[in-house]
């Protein structure tokens, strides 16, 4: 395979992943921070990107932070969290524009310089960080778990993984848990914080028109602090026998009645079978052309939105739709139909070569955004798998209709949640 | 021929009146093109060109028909655009629809296919029947979405007659009164070449997109069309309501506040200076480094989900700031203040020449998205604005054009608030 980046190691076992192209007109820089998803560190580590963006040792508040950065010609940075699997990632981000557009000073060591300063110099206060910074940001932080219940249409799918999922660590928000807040002090942060540094993966990617030894040289300045060893982030999958499918009602007060699907596919990245599953995903409900769009929407005029997706390190799959109230049962039959159909093998032509093409388009997309490009290659990183597009494309292409049939025997419908008025 | 940032962009006129732009990538792997006509959900009132008819259609008319321009005789154009692996997609504002297309292979068939949807309409009584049911559930998820409730209801309280009151999509009772007949009138008035343009960005030639443009419009027989005659009702200065308070099932408060501008009425670079003029002044008082976006964040009235924006077109323009917070009443009162307090005080110097700095950076950054390049030029063809006067639009700001804004936009009368509060 071709591989994009070009991968060294620091000293202290940070990975970084240079990729040297002057295609964009910005250089993006990525830390991540990848932690094991339980109930007892959620919380905290999701509280951290929103304590670390307070302030730093020299940009003591936010706002000292975003002048600085606007003078910079506005470059971005920021923190927050990924969810993958039974992964948590702690994910820092910076972008800034291509020296050659803007005069001045060096833009990349002006920012890599803010950047070292925003996840390793946190603002301290005896032993921990800045106490009122920790208090304001628990409750910004309460404030944003419960914003998802603004957001219905993400309610229901979060909703539908927390109940199939209940007793497994996937069922934690990203964002972690409101009574667990109260746990958290300015000094158990910290401590928690300078743990992760030293014994959680980190891996560093670099994308922009930079010179590799140079900026590597640079990193390596920076970022080359000390570590203790590092320990293993598993992203466990569980193979989960099914005994009937279970059904998830709750009451809002809201217009249109949005149905979650859950399901368990039994095949992730890495398996063989996964690109199977892609185009399996692909025929039920990835776009226009897909059975759930042409069933539900089309033909029966039931929704706006039908579709389905894969959460491929887990191993899980879901329906969404957003329906009239009384149009459940239909809409759950009309789903049912069309599983039914593709495990019969009943998928025309079109729909699996729309697949197939749709896939790949998708998947050449991704070389046109660097945010896209890190994030494919991390998913790679994440789930032990090291491949190029191609290389995917390839095997996307190979995938015929028996695959499709048999990786279809593998899907089990777990959990049917809907969001029902009161 | 214009360059900017190493970009060159492309323009062709077809005999029908058509403008073509290309603005080659040519390191992209995809090609991304729209096809725009300047009609949105607020051209409501028109003079039909050909008979001369006083026409009145129903609220969310434009959006309807652009759901319905995908049906073709033959079937669904989703469907063939899949069959060429592109993803085809449309969408509707106030005062333009768009159609488009992102595919890395097949370019030519899909810009052909692209040309050929957009130009061919074909309604039949059932299929508009049917859509009604879709669109109803695209109308109920947005009653469902608080951030859309709060807007629109701030829409309603800043205008007295002017469609940007209404719905983009309408109303569930507005679209049932959408036929057959109405669709084919405000398709043959608004989708005529000389009031459409197509944008194509990505690894394509110009020449290449350029000839069978050529060869796709010579085909078409259109005549000549004189410009459209809109009418949008007397829109007085004054705003019609100060507040609007809705309840919906959500879990905090979600306010916003809204600034009627009163210095409209006309298009091209003039309104883009005035849009980048007004962002800036926005940015300097309500943004990330401002004073007030401190104070405010630490005493727990806003989080970093506030945000603020500024929307100009010809006829109308206002600004909206706010998000989730948990005391819609002081946050009014504290941004009221503020705005007051900087109005004795006039805008440091300093803050915008810095903000200035971000607005170009923003802008450059932009640059890396051909969705982002081909969004901004078509919203920006439409106000008769060329994107690459950008740079020269920020570079003549001054310090004086922002200092003056902050005086005349921020007229206390011309305010309103709308909150959405949880049940």
């Amino acid at each position: 395979m071709k591989d994009i980046f070009t991968q060294r190691t620091l000293e202290n076992g940070i990975n970084l992943f240079i990729h040297s192209t002057d295609k964009f007109k910005t250089n993006t820089f990525c830390i991540f921070i990848h932690q094991n998803l339980r109930k007892e560190t959620a919380t905290r580590t999701a509280l951290l990107p929103f304590v670390l963006k307070r302030g730093t040792k020299s940009f003591t508040t936010s706002r000292h932070l975003s002048l600085y950065l606007e003078n910079l010609y506005g470059a971005d940075m920021g923190g927050d969290i990924l969810k993958r699997g039974e992964s948590q990632i702690l994910q820092f981000f910076m972008e800034t524009v291509n020296q050659k557009y803007v005069a001045g000073e060096d833009i990349i060591d002006s920012s890599l310089k803010a950047f070292k300063e925003l996840v390793l110099n946190p603002v301290e206060e005896d032993g921990g960080f800045k106490q009122v910074y920790v208090e304001q940001e628990k409750d910004v932080l309460r404030r944003n778990i419960e914003s998802l219940y603004n957001d219905k249409f993400n309610y229901a799918i979060e909703r539908c993984f927390q109940e199939m999922c209940r007793d497994e660590a996937f069922s934690i928000y990203k964002y972690g848990h409101i009574e667990d807040l109260e746990t958290i002090n300015k000094y158990n942060l910290y401590e928690y914080y300078l743990d992760c540094l030293r014994h959680c993966p980190i891996d560093f990617f670099v994308l922009g028109d930079i010179d590799a030894d140079r900026i590597s040289d640079k990193i390596g300045e920076l970022f080359n602090f000390s570590r203790g060893g590092e320990k293993l982030v598993k992203t466990s999958f569980v193979r989960k026998e099914i005994n009937g499918e279970r059904i998830v009602e709750e009451k809002q007060d809201v217009n249109q009645g949005k149905l979650s699907m859950g399901f368990r596919t039994n095949t992730r990245y890495g398996d063989e079978d996964y690109y199977a599953l892609m185009v399996y995903n692909g025929i039920l409900g990835g776009g226009p052309h897909s059975k759930l769009f042409q069933n539900v929407r089309e033909k029966a005029s039931l929704a706006y939105y039908a579709f389905s997706k894969l959460e491929k390190t887990k191993g899980l799959m879901l329906i969404s739709c957003g329906i009239e109230f009384k149009n459940f049962e239909r809409a759950v039959g009309i789903i049912k139909e069309q599983l039914e159909d593709i495990k019969a093998g009943k998928i025309s032509d079109y729909e699996f070569d729309s697949t197939v093409k749709s896939l790949i388009n998708t998947l050449k997309e991704t070389a046109d955004s660097p945010s896209m490009i890190i994030s494919m290659y991390l998913d790679g990183i994440i789930n032990g798998v090291r491949e190029s597009t191609d290389d995917m494309i390839k095997k996307i292409q190979d995938v015929t209709i028996e695959d499709v049939k048999k990786v279809a025997r593998k899907i089990h419908l777990d959990t049917v949640f809907f969001l029902n008025k009161k | 021929m214009d360059v900017f940032l190493g970009e060159k962009l492309f323009s062709n006129r077809s005999k029908n009146g058509l403008m073509t732009y290309v603005l080659p990538k040519k390191d992209f792997n995809k090609v991304f093109a729209m096809y725009s006509t300047h009609y949105g959900s607020i051209d409501s009132e028109f003079i039909v060109p050909d008979t001369g008819e006083h026409l009145k259609v129903p609220e969310g008319i434009a959006h309807f028909l652009e759901h319905k321009m995908f049906e073709m005789e033959y079937g669904n154009v989703f469907d063939k655009f899949a069959e060429l692996g592109a993803s085809s997609n449309a969408f509707t504002n106030y005062t333009n629809t768009t159609y488009l297309f992102s595919a890395t292979s097949s370019f030519e068939q899909n810009l052909n296919l692209l040309l050929e949807f957009v130009e061919t309409p074909y309604f039949t009584e059932e299929s508009v029947e049917k859509e009604k049911g879709i669109i109803t559930q695209e109308l109920k998820m947005y009653e469902d979405e608080p951030e859309w409730q709060v807007l629109l209801n701030l829409l309603r309280c800043l205008y007295h007659h002017h469609p940007v009151r209404i719905d983009i999509g309408g109303t569930v009772e507005s679209i049932q009164k959408i036929d057959v007949d109405t669709l084919y009138k405000c398709y043959n008035t608004f989708y005529h070449p000389s009031n459409m343009v197509l944008f194509v960005t990505g690894c394509i030639e110009p020449a290449e997109v350029f000839e069978l443009v050529e060869k796709h419009e010579s085909r078409k027989e259109t005549g000549t069309q004189p410009p459209i005659e809109r009418i949008y009702p007397e829109e007085p200065d004054s705003i019609k309501d100060p507040a609007s308070t809705v309840r919906l099932d959500v879990a905090e408060p979600l306010f916003l506040i809204g600034f009627k501008d009163g210095d409209v009425g006309y298009d091209g670079f003039k309104l883009l200076k005035k849009e980048i003029c007004t962002g800036i002044l926005m940015e300097v008082l309500f943004g990330k480094s401002s004073v007030l976006y401190e104070r405010l964040y630490e005493e727990g009235l806003i989080d970093d989900r506030f945000s603020f924006s500024y929307e100009g077109q010809k006829d109308y323009g206002f600004c909206t700031i706010g998000g989730e917070t948990r005391d819609p009443e002081r946050l009014h009162k504290e941004i009221l203040e503020s705005i007051h307090r900087s109005r004795e005080r006039g805008v440091a110097e300093e803050d915008f020449v810095r903000v200035k700095k971000k607005f170009l950076g923003d802008f450059i950054q932009g640059f890396n998205s051909i969705e982002f390049i081909a969004t901004s030029f078509v919203s920006y063809y439409h106000k008769k604005i060329d994107i690459f006067d950008y740079m020269k639009a920020l570079n003549e700001i001054t310090f004086e054009d922002v200092s003056g804004r902050l005086k005349t936009f921020f007229d206390f009368s011309k305010h309103a608030v709308s909150t959405v509060m949880p049940k």
